[in-house]
């Protein structure tokens, strides 16, 4: 430390000498070492070794008090000017090296992956089922659910199929024991399409009407890659007086649009199923080729996606309805094979595998 | 099935520029469905007719030709060829350097190119049939046996499709879209079609010429509802040969194998109108044509050698003594057109297709005339068909007589005639068309239509007979025919009116989506689909009385005949199938249940079982608290997040797969709705679920109440602070967590259990379980001292009723 020895003027002007050019020196240095410091740890250290309590600075500043008023002014101006200059410094430093730091020390991995919540999903025919749903809701159609087991009279001679049609054998058809050789109201069998649905919605809740009603059926037949014999159907019916087919297309552009996510163009051409009149089979315009022709569409330009028709009236019939006042619109697509076109899923015996390394790819 | 463009055109004469791509468009549209077109010359492009000028041994293999062979090229070219029936002047098929071929008629083509064989230069090669696809036109012994052309008077180098007049667009027709129209089923009935389509006068087909008055021959029909009309014509004076080219021809591009003048003309015949035909040998026919059910155990060997053992439910075609075809699906081999056979019986019949279908089905039989017979032919299709036979076999065989003629017609049918008021259509179709419009629509297709007498705006269309088969018969069809002739195409789309009443409400359905969505999203569990046939094994390790479900008549297998009265067994396979690659899983299943019982959900006369939507769902993992826990919590919070009234647990009804100590009734509304439970040991065993554990849920959703709206309910923030403390206490193993909670529930503002613990440190009949309270009040912040004091009395109430002992305490 040093200390001013006032009994000697010579050396007073001597330390006052000294005195200033050693303020300036230690403005200096703490000046450059406040810039170079790297971390505010290393300003802390700065700050205490100059304006600590025991500080070089302070310390001079404490000395101030035994030199001459004089002297004590003109030392005393320059060293609070200079803990003015350094803790100026100092704060300018410390904000900049908080502007510039992480909050991390060391190095951070920011290519480890992220923590994924934790969650199941739907099925992938759920999710279609429900993206459908949502779609036609928003055009005040309700969601009709009918029960699984049917009988021949809803499942078939309401739908105007003949009485020897192929599909009320039990080759085809699940019939229950004990009832498969009864007939009509008695032969039970778990539903082979959703078209009966139509009928016991239109009794119950009668015309005009607007539902869907999704659901699984069952056909009793040899399974591979393309065929099952419990799968997806959804089906949606309108009814209303004087009711064109031409209006038909708002069901198929409703579904086609919402699974494909764009305007897609749909064509109806003749087709037959007992339960309409006129009745068609429905295709799109093969997305990938633009209808140009290629090898999905088998160079048709045209995929079928779905059958259709008007009600035949023997079925208004059925439900109570006049087919003379009453009209309509009837779609019926198979959910297996939209979701397998949506995704690209190549065997439908995926769906009731009950696989979660299938299943969970649909989170 | 397939067509014959050139076929077609003998019946009507198309537009000369009508591309294939615009007839199978048009057809798809408004008929059937064409899936494809083909030119049979595309196949054999640079294939020529030539003639061999000289042959010489190969120097350097034994069986191989060296061949100069005049192409019509200015010098003759050298092909080298194995053929061993090689002979001057003899004329071949060359396929020359570009065109394609099959190697020995096998795989897929390949291009022939110029070839050096062993040291000589081969221009291309001489063909057998089999190698360009020729096979059933000019059957070879082998394919070292090349084609013989040298009856074709063509000049060497003239492309083989002409010579072969091969030039003709095939049209392959998806046969399901023709099932409604049987009309249709042969080549006339699309002529028809296209008719109609191009606006082209149809053209007659001959009618029979009798030139004189044969006698008849003794036809019986026994079984009139089964064939209501059969014809036998007899002609004598007949030769067994191979048929002329043009007719071989005819019959092969549309996929039918030539075999000989006789039944050629009948297949011919049925591919014309078809109305399917069959010859027998009238030298075979004992006295008279009976047509009958078979006799049960009666024996008939096919044409194609399969022996059939008959039943009552078979039609037949008798003599006076046997049987001598399966009426309607292909003849006997002993009675049908032999070798020998001068005399033939030409048979022209109408069969039951249900009857015939049925025949077909159960003997494995799938034939051209079964395939027509069951869509259902015309009668009056059969005097088309007995015109076109009538006139081939005059035509083919200058001898042959028709010696007798029996037209056997118990029942005659009538076809309808529809009344359409204009109105109807007008408004169906979306456009006005008078009379005229619709008469131009219909009447080229072969309906009648007239004016109502009665009233104007009516019409009286009488459906012609080959659309009388059940095909139309209502209004309705005739709109379909009117439309479709206007082509689909040509509607624009009408957007439909529609009355808007109120918001749709359904609550059953939106809390189901609302617990699938909650699992899956909220609960992280993944949604499965199971078949509603049940294997035997998962029946039973679920502990299932099997006698309590339906069963399926003709099950998928053996083993999965019954029909799920639960989900657990479901869940059970799925959890052993899917333990093969995960060790814990989080799964559910919502669908329908069926149990024997009685329900009406539509009508009295229709009893369908009682069938009900249950919620099944596993947790599984290594630690059973863990996973039990799981799957109570995941129960505990569904009422809040689905918007329904409160579940509550009981011990009431274990089912038979839970185990003994750990499972919990479902209770909602006083009634129990369900059980959570762990698999028990034995269940696990025979579902083969090792070395894990389970907890699993079912619940009758139908038996969820949903709220009526969200209940959700707004509490007061407190005011002030709220303080926590934890409690560890010390009690006897068989206390339960209810009866701490019952204690301390009145005492504090919350409170939450935190875990329990048993092992070091705890004595063996003791356990330790830690819990959380919040303490307050609404007037003041609590004092250390007061905290402590409630603190105190909390522990004094449990000491005193549950004698616990205080591990620890800390805020
Ligand atoms: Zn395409």
């Amino acid at each position: 430390m040093i200390r001013p020895m006032s009994y000697d003027w010579g050396v007073f002007v001597l330390w006052r000498w000294v005195m200033k050019d050693k303020l300036l020196t230690m403005q200096n240095e703490c000046i450059e070492s406040v810039t170079q410091a790297g971390s505010e740890q290393a300003l802390e250290e700065i700050r205490l070794k100059f304006l600590g309590k025991r500080g070089e600075l302070t310390s001079i500043l404490k000395a101030l008090g035994s030199l001459p008023p004089e002297e004590r002014k003109e030392t005393g101006m320059l060293a609070n000017s200079i803990k003015s200059k350094i803790t100026t410094a100092i704060e300018a430093r410390e904000q900049t090296l908080i502007a510039e730091k992480s909050v991390i020390e060391g190095e951070f991995d920011l290519t480890v992956p992220g923590l994924i919540p934790e969650s199941g999903s739907l099925h992938p025919i759920t999710q279609m089922c429900y993206d459908l749903n949502d779609a036609f809701h928003s055009m005040g159609f309700e969601v009709f659910a009918e029960d699984e087991i049917t009988s021949e009279l809803y499942g078939f001679d309401h739908l105007n199929f003949p009485p020897a049609h192929p599909a009320r054998e039990s080759m085809d058809t699940y019939w229950l024991e004990g009832s498969e050789n009864e007939t009509g109201a008695k032969r039970l069998c778990l539903r082979p399409h959703l078209t009966g649905a139509s009928v016991r919605y239109l009794k119950k809740h009668g015309a005009p009407a607007r539902f869907v009603y999704p659901g699984r059926v069952y056909r009793n037949e040899n399974t591979d890659a393309r065929h099952e014999r419990a799968f997806f159907q959804y089906e949606a019916l309108i009814v209303d007086r004087n009711f064109s087919f031409a209006s038909g297309k708002l069901l198929v552009k409703t579904i086609l649009d919402k699974v494909f996510g764009r305007d897609v163009d749909v064509r109806m051409r003749a087709g037959f199923f007992p339960f309409v009149e006129p009745g068609f089979e429905i295709d799109m315009k093969c997305l990938v080729c633009g209808g140009k022709g290629c090898r999905v569409c088998k160079h048709v330009g045209w995929i079928e996606v779905m059958p259709g028709g008007t009600p035949h009236p023997n079925v208004l019939k059925a439900a109570g309805l006049d087919p003379l006042e009453w009209s309509g619109f009837y779609i019926n697509v198979g959910l297996d094979r939209l979701v397998m076109m949506r995704t690209g899923v190549d065997d439908v015996r995926m769906f009731h595998s009950a696989d979660l390394r299938f299943l969970s790819q649909f989170k | 099935m397939k067509f014959s463009y050139n076929w077609i055109r003998e019946y009507v004469e198309l537009p000369a520029n009508l591309s294939m791509k615009q007839l199978s468009y048009d057809l798809t549209m408004r008929t059937v469905e064409v899936e494809n077109t083909e030119n049979l010359a595309d196949a054999l492009d640079q294939i020529v007719i030539g003639r061999i000028d000289s042959l010489e041994s190969h120097p350097q293999a034994d069986r191989l030709t060296v061949c100069k062979v005049d192409v019509g090229l200015p010098e003759t070219v050298v092909i080298v060829c194995g053929g061993i029936n090689l002979a001057v002047d003899m004329k071949v098929a060359v396929a020359l350097p570009g065109s394609m071929v099959r190697w020995h008629g096998e795989g897929d083509p390949v291009q022939v190119k110029k070839t050096v064989l062993r040291g000589i230069e081969s221009y291309g090669m001489i063909c057998a049939s089999s190698e360009i696809g020729l096979h059933d036109l000019f059957p070879g012994s082998d394919d070292r046996e090349i084609m013989d052309l040298t009856s074709f008077e063509s000049p060497s180098g003239t492309a083989l499709a002409e010579v072969l007049l091969l030039d003709d667009q095939i049209l392959e027709i998806d046969n399901k879209s023709m099932t409604n129209r049987p009309d249709l089923w042969g080549h006339y009935g699309l002529a028809r079609e296209l008719s109609a389509i191009y606006n082209k006068q149809l053209k007659p087909l001959p009618t029979a010429v009798v030139a004189h008055t044969p006698s008849g021959f003794p036809v019986e029909i026994d079984e009139t509802d089964r064939c209501n009309r059969y014809i036998a014509a007899v002609y004598s004076g007949l030769k067994y040969e191979p048929s002329p080219y043009w007719l071989q021809l005819k019959l092969w591009k549309v996929g039918l194998r030539p075999i000989n003048n006789l039944v050629d003309i009948t297949n011919y015949v049925m591919l014309v109108t078809g109305q399917p035909t069959h010859g027998f040998d009238k030298g075979h026919v004992d006295e008279r044509i009976v047509v009958r059910n078979a006799r049960s155990g009666e024996k008939l060997e096919m044409l194609d050698g399969s022996k059939l053992e008959l039943s009552e439910d078979d039609l037949v075609i008798c003599d006076a003594n046997k049987p001598m075809a399966l009426a309607g699906i292909m003849g006997g081999k002993a009675d049908s057109i032999l070798p020998e056979t001068s005399e033939m019986i030409l048979e022209l019949a109408k069969f039951d297709p249900t009857t015939t279908r049925r025949s077909a089905q159960r003997h494995g039989m799938r034939t051209e005339a079964g395939v027509r017979n069951e869509k259902g032919v015309d009668a009056e299709r059969m005097d088309q068909a007995f015109g076109v036979a009538d006139q081939l076999i005059r035509e083919l065989i200058p001898g042959a007589k028709l010696t007798a003629y029996e037209d056997c017609r118990p029942i005659h049918v009538t076809y309808p005639e529809i009344k359409v008021p204009l109105s109807f259509l007008n408004v169906r179709l979306g456009r006005e068309l008078d009379f005229n419009a619709v008469a131009a629509t219909l009447k080229p297709l072969g309906f009648g239509v007239a004016g109502n007498s009665e009233d104007e705006s009516v019409l009286n269309i009488r459906v012609p007979s080959w659309r009388g088969t059940g095909d139309i018969d209502l209004p309705d069809d005739i709109l379909e025919e009117v439309a479709r002739m206007i082509g689909y195409e040509n509607f624009d789309f009408i957007p439909p009116q529609i009355t808007l009443e109120r918001a749709i409400r359904q609550r059953r359905i939106e809390t189901e989506r609302a617990i699938k969505e909650y699992l899956a999203f909220r609960a992280g569990f993944q949604e499965i689909f199971t078949y509603p046939w049940i294997a035997d094994q998962y029946l039973k390790a679920a502990a299932i009385d099997p006698a309590k479900c339906l069963r399926l008549a003709t099950p998928p297998s053996p083993e999965t005949s019954h029909l799920r009265s639960s989900l657990v067994p479901g869940m059970l396979e799925a959890i052993a199938r899917n333990l093969r690659y995960y060790d814990s899983m989080k799964i559910y299943e919502l669908t329908q249940v069926y149990e024997p019982g009685i329900s009406n959900p539509s009508e009295e006369a229709e009893t369908l079982p009682l069938m009900r939507r249950k919620l099944a769902a596993a947790v599984v993992g290594k630690d059973p608290v863990k996973v039990f826990r799981e799957a109570k919590g995941v129960i505990e919070l569904m009422p809040r997040i689905v918007q329904t009234e409160a579940l509550n647990f009981i011990q009431k009804d274990k089912p038979d797969w839970a185990d003994q100590k750990v499972w919990l009734n479902i209770v909602s509304c006083d009634r129990v709705i369900g059980t959570i439970a762990l698999l028990s040991a034995q269940t696990m065993h025979s579902a083969d679920i090792r070395k894990t554990m389970a907890a699993v849920i079912e619940l009758d959703v139908e038996e969820l109440e949903p709220l009526p709206s969200r209940e959700n309910k707004y509490r007061p923030l407190p005011q002030l602070p709220l303080v926590e403390q934890d409690f560890s206490i010390l009690v006897d193993r068989n206390v339960k967590w209810r009866e701490i909670e019952d204690l301390i529930s009145g005492m504090v503002r919350s409170y939450a259990f935190i875990e329990e613990y048993t092992g070091k440190q705890v004595p063996n009949d003791k356990k330790s379980v830690m819990f959380r309270v919040w303490i307050g009040s609404d007037t003041k912040t609590l004092t250390a001292e007061e905290i402590d004091a409630e603190s105190q009395r909390i522990l004094k109430k449990i000491r005193k009723k549950l004698g616990g002992e205080i591990r620890q305490s800390n805020s």
